[in-house]
């Protein structure tokens, strides 16, 4: 008996598909030309099925979020690359940490380039997710139903500074060693357990290498973990919660019948129709077709925003990088340390409070703020002014808002520039 | 088997069954979570060290005619700043009782220069956001005429060592 042959296929030819093949097997979609290969593309792909395969033509605005929250997951991105790469050079001792410093400048190809980038995006983050966190208060898209992202939101921004802390001891120099001293004495004014907390934190009574190893496995391992687990419950939300917020009016207003008519309707059909129940899904029953579409394919239009705005933030790293050099002070003298002794920008503000008050200024008004941060959706209850920049609606909450930031802005700088040897107040001219 | 799994669905009526059943709920759930508990207790004891490292507290400082009187030395190292007035001996802690940075000498005592905190001569606060006054430490003459100094054991400032 005779199989019907097979059409043969020479060994040459399997060899010229295996590209397209290989190709084809990772990749199941062509480059989409249709509005069904544009959904396809975007939840056949792992990296892009995180999207929705449409947006919102809001969530699109350039001036509604100004990208900032891409921002920060594009520079935390970049960080953990260049922070990979430094780990190959670093380490956390006492004795070598500053040489290896100096290592990286002048014996490490690109080393100088690497730990500015990471240097830069660590200052970059914190800026843009602060700003980040005011553009979602200014807006009042903290509010139902994103209140718990609004929660994480604020977890991440303190993961953040943590992180950043946590790093500059790394390289052993005064600042470093200064700065930690500080901060975990701060840490230690803590009622009830600060004192416990600062003897963790420094593996001891006083900051060395038991500080220095630890304040490491912090930054490199634990704090990037919860981070990473963080941004990916902030991304979820986002989806889960409905996207980004928008205005009410951002969609025009049509006649929708409630949906407890509708669901009447749709669950008195007429027997044996039983695909009627498919109409009892959360909302408000709409026909196709009857709704205006304000919503635009993800691919092209979001994956462009997105890469564009992954561009910019990596050349602007880059252009920073190469201009400016990451600071590195004298290395570690434990008995004097620098005068006056400052922390980077980000920390001046809480450095001029703790310069009145240790309890109050370092943890008292932080504390005091984060609460109100953390409480803000469950506090702010009123439904009204979400999805617009400065709503009429949400004076009282902007006002109150606006105020803790321009005072800590104005910390900022004369912590920056206004004190001088023994944090005496000086004028910058 | 599954006979037995089915049975007490839909029992509720029954309390017997019920609540043997949420009795032994009850007890998984407080198994699991006690033991998460406890790993999460026990992961900070871990990280508690038992043995720390560090400067001996208790340190000769060498004799007192290393010391001429109206002395103030600074001993970096050490964090403290010897004080000789007379046949008067004094150890003062150079660590500022504010965030912990190291004070320096200044015109009118100790300044600190990360947090703008100021001392007079003695240690008391002048100014600044320091909450105490700096310590002073116990100093005796040990047998071989050496001054000892123990940074675990303050004293009343004020209280000098008279040769």
């Amino acid at each position: 008996m005779s199989r019907p042959t097979p059409p043969k296929s020479s060994l040459l030819a399997t060899l010229l598909d295996l590209p397209k093949n290989v190709w084809s097997s990772i990749f199941r979609n062509p480059l989409p030309s249709n509005d069904l290969e544009r959904s396809a593309t975007s939840f056949t792909n792992f990296f892009l099925h995180i999207h929705p395969v449409k947006v919102h033509k809001n969530s699109l605005r350039p001036a509604y979020t100004f990208g900032l929250g891409l921002i920060s997951f594009f520079l935390f991105v970049i960080l953990i690359v260049t922070g990979i790469l430094l780990m190959f050079y670093y380490v956390p001792s006492t004795t070598q940490a500053y040489d290896r410093m100096l290592d990286l400048r002048g014996s490490v190809a690109f080393g100088t380039l690497l730990r500015n980038m990471h240097r830069w995006s660590a200052h970059g983050m914190v800026a843009v997710v602060f700003l980040h966190l005011c553009r979602v208060f200014l807006t009042g898209s903290y509010k139902k139903p994103r209140e718990f992202n609004w929660v994480v939101g604020v977890i991440l921004f303190l993961l953040t500074l943590f992180m950043s802390f946590t790093g500059y001891l790394l390289p052993w120099d005064q600042l470093a060693f200064w700065a930690i001293t500080v901060g975990t004495a701060i840490a230690g004014y803590a009622p009830v357990i600060g004192k416990d907390i600062q003897f963790l934190l420094m593996g001891g009574t006083s900051v060395g290498q038991e500080a220095l190893l630890r304040f490491y496995v912090l930054h490199v391992a634990v704090l990037p973990a919860i981070l990473t687990l963080m941004i990916a419950i902030h991304f979820w939300r986002i989806r889960k919660d409905g996207g980004l917020s928008r205005p009410e009016d951002a969609d025009p207003k049509i006649a929708i019948e409630p949906m407890e008519v509708a669901a009447t309707k749709a669950s008195v059909p007429e027997p044996k129709k039983l695909y009627g129940f498919q109409g009892l899904v959360r909302g408000p029953l709409t026909k196709v077709g009857q709704v205006p579409d304000n919503t635009v394919f993800s691919w092209p239009n979001l994956f462009l925003a997105e890469l564009f705005t992954f561009v910019v933030t990596l050349s602007a790293i880059l252009v920073l990088s190469l201009l400016f050099n990451a600071p590195l002070e004298e290395p570690v003298n434990a008995l004097h340390p620098p005068n006056p002794a400052k922390a980077p920008w980000y920390f001046l503000g809480l450095q001029e409070m703790v310069s009145y008050s240790a309890f109050w200024g370092g943890i008292g008004v932080p504390g005091i703020f984060v609460l109100l941060l953390l409480g803000t959706p469950y506090l702010d209850r009123g439904p009204k002014g979400v999805g617009k920049w400065f709503s009429r609606d949400r004076l009282l909450a902007n006002t109150i808002f606006i105020t803790f930031v321009v005072a800590n802005v104005i910390f900022v700088i004369i912590g920056t520039f206004f004190r001088g040897a023994n944090w005496a107040f000086v004028t910058p001219w | 088997m599954a006979v037995n799994l089915k049975r007490s669905s839909g029992e509720d009526s029954d309390g017997g069954k019920t609540s043997r059943r949420k009795m032994l709920g009850w007890l998984t759930g407080a198994g699991l979570f006690g033991s998460a508990g406890l790993s999460a207790v026990s992961n900070f004891v871990f990280i508690k060290p038992r043995a720390t490292y560090g400067q001996p507290q208790r340190f000769s400082v060498g004799k007192p005619e290393d010391y001429p009187s109206g002395t103030r030395a600074i001993l970096a190292s050490r964090g403290i700043c010897i004080i000789r007035e007379g046949s008067k001996l004094a150890a003062i802690s150079t660590t500022c009782t504010h965030l912990g940075c190291t004070v320096g000498a200044a015109d009118t005592g100790f300044a600190c220069p990360c947090h703008g905190s100021r001392f007079d001569q003695d240690g008391n606060v002048t100014g600044g956001p320091a909450p105490r006054p700096l310590p002073w430490f116990q100093i005796t003459l040990a047998p071989n005429g050496e001054i000892e100094v123990d940074k675990d054991i303050e004293i009343a400032p004020g209280s000098y060592l008279t040769l």
